[in-house]
């Protein structure tokens, strides 16, 4: 429902919702009634009296529709005229066709049995739209890997990855004990003690592209290390869309300074690089040393072609 | 409040039962709640169908003596107020609730939850699905969607302030039609209004709430574009560029084509913005260089040059 729907609409469709509701479920006892429609027994006898009231045109007891919950049971008859479920909306219609299609994108490589009905329910509820409107959604994770990680967390076993690190740039393949996960910044991470690596990481779970359970002796360590994260200092020299999302900044006016902070010091480099003209680090002195060497190095390069 | 409640519902009875149109004064002599002077009741009627109406009930006005062509009558067809996605399986019951719960804490929360609601009441119980880790999320969506959706659904206007490469804010005005959700960003597509073009926004680069406007005029809908086009651009030029193996992961990604040089690779990659391509390959440093074409080779000599004496 509409956040922008008042209270007494809200509790009109709460009532039409509940005929044809109690109507398959006779008998249902009012508290887990209560439940279902999310609102305080209280409330729902409220609502059952009101409902009571309503019939046909005439309303004397023929018209009107039989409710009984003293019991604290609850059964309806003569409810014909609402007894099917109303239809849903447009943009309720949405919802379902987006989540479906995002559920649809998730579901692990051997599970074509499940794409099929998905595919089979999504063309009926676009056909319920009725507009050639184009709605999708592409999961960034496979479900085959979001499978394996839920399993390996569970059972708190080992699993092994092929991994993309971006910083790095280098696809690696490690023995990892996950934690958990996690979402931030639009994207899904796992925590993991990583055997190859002696300590706790984070992983994108969208840059794994294997994952397999495998064997973990009890006894690592387990203990993590300090990895100390690198104060930078960037001017700004030419303000972009660009420079503003990779550095995940708000102000980014012409000649001031950001100070910011980064586990990678590959990722403090890459992303400087990446800005070409339009920033410059001013600390640390050290990175600032290796990006002149690897732009000369490239220079020389492209002059010699 | 809850006579006004009583009214609504009895309304919507009399108006589902009945086999032909009903005429106001048989509303107000049949269906109970409507009391006070002729103005009143008129008053009453008036904000009661707008109340249906903002439920998603629709009611048809029509006349049920066309040749007379009398007062109007109002009726709800029991094909526009029930549910009919036809048969549902305890399957496809699974599916849709892990639909709605992808929308868990977001936007379409409600909405979502709202139509399983109407959809339990069908009475077909829910196989559950029992797949360990599949229950991902449509998260960070913004509170815009209800006014996307809305727009699609009316072929509206949407107007918005979106903050373009250069930092610059543009208005826009579109007609929207779709709607996707990839890496974890939601884009929108539409007819830039100016410029008679689809464009595709992300949501997330609209800055300020955006707008709703009206639209009287019919819309045709765009049928031959498809959401995968949407970030590239039709008769894009390429650039070739040598990777080294195995290296430059996020660059092969996007190659169209690939031959194998050795030490090196040489990938064929689609220029959607000059600027978007030399900062990925920068991003790659000596891991990567740009044979062709020499417009984005000049470019990246110059950034280069600037690298170099920003850094001195």
């Amino acid at each position: 429902m509409s956040r922008n729907i008042s209270a007494p609409l809200q509790r009109t469709a709460r009532l039409l919702d509940l005929v044809p509701f109690i109507n398959t479920h006779q008998g249902i006892a009012l508290k887990d009634l209560a439940k279902h429609f999310d609102v305080t027994p209280a409330q729902m006898s409220a609502d059952l009296t009101t409902l009571w009231m309503c019939g046909l045109p005439g309303y004397t007891p023929l018209e009107l529709m039989e409710l009984d919950f003293e019991s604290g049971f609850v059964s309806i008859a003569n409810a014909s005229t609402l007894s099917k479920p109303r239809t849903i909306t447009f943009q309720e219609c949405v919802a379902l066709l987006l989540g479906l299609d995002l559920i649809t994108s998730s579901l692990p490589s051997d599970r074509q049995d499940l794409v099929k009905v998905a595919e089979s329910l999504r063309a009926r509820l676009t056909q319920f739209l009725g507009l050639p409107i184009k709605l999708s959604v592409v999961s960034e994770t496979s479900g085959t890997v979001a499978m394996a990680i839920a399993r390996a967390i569970e059972t708190k076993a080992g699993l092994h990855i092929r991994y993309h690190s971006m910083y790095k740039d280098l696809v690696t393949e490690r023995t990892v004990v996950p934690v958990n996960l996690y979402e931030s910044d639009n994207h899904q991470y796992m925590r993991a003690f990583c055997l190859t690596a002696q300590d706790y990481r984070e992983f994108r779970v969208d840059r794994i592209d294997q994952a397999a359970p495998t064997e973990v002796s009890s006894e690592f360590s387990g203990k993590s290390g300090n990895t100390e994260k690198i104060n930078f200092s960037i001017r700004i020299i030419r303000s972009s869309r660009d420079v503003s999302e990779r550095f995940a900044i708000q102000q980014s006016a012409v000649g001031t300074s950001q100070e910011l902070s980064s586990f990678s010091r590959q990722w403090i480099e890459r992303s400087v690089m990446a800005s070409g003209d339009a920033v410059q680090l001013s600390i640390p002195l050290d990175i600032r040393g290796e990006i002149v060497k690897k732009a000369q190095l490239m220079l020389n390069r492209y002059k010699e072609a | 409040m809850s006579r006004k409640i009583e009214r609504l519902i009895n309304l919507t009875i009399a108006l589902l039962a009945t086999q032909r149109y009903l005429t106001k004064s048989e509303i107000f002599r049949t269906v109970e709640g409507y009391e006070g002077s002729a103005e009143t009741k008129e008053r009453m009627f008036e904000r009661d169908k707008d109340d249906l109406r903002s439920l998603g009930i629709t009611i048809d006005v029509g006349s049920f003596d066309p040749i007379f062509n009398d007062e109007a009558g109002y009726q709800i067809r029991s094909e526009h107020y029930q549910l009919d996605l036809g048969e549902i399986t305890p399957t496809e019951v699974s599916l849709l609730s892990l639909a709605a719960d992808a929308w868990q804490g977001a936007a379409f929360a409600d909405a979502a939850q709202s139509a399983i609601l109407k959809l339990s009441s069908i009475g077909v119980p829910a196989d559950p699905i029992d797949i360990p880790g599949l229950s991902p999320k449509l998260s960070n969506s913004s509170a815009d969607l209800e006014t996307v959706t809305e727009a699609i659904a009316n072929s509206d206007f949407l107007l918005f302030d979106y903050l373009a490469a250069n930092l610059e804010s543009q208005e826009r005005t579109i007609i929207p039609f779709a709607l996707s959700n990839r890496s974890g960003f939601w884009y929108l597509s539409g007819v830039d209004q100016e410029i008679q073009e689809i464009r595709t926004f992300r949501l997330d680069r609209v800055q300020g709430v955006i707008k709703h406007g009206k639209n009287r005029d019919a819309f045709e809908f765009p049928t031959a574009f498809e959401l995968s086009e949407a970030d590239t651009i039709v008769n894009s030029r390429f650039a070739v560029i040598d990777v080294r193996k195995g290296k430059g992961q996020a660059l092969r990604s996007l190659a169209t084509s690939t031959k194998d040089l050795g030490e090196w690779d040489q990938i064929k990659v689609p220029i959607h913005t000059l600027q978007s391509l030399a900062s990925e390959i920068l991003w790659h440093g000596d891991d990567a260089f740009v044979h062709e074409p020499s417009d984005l080779r000049d470019y990246i000599v110059t950034q280069l040059e600037i690298l170099v004496s920003n850094h001195e």
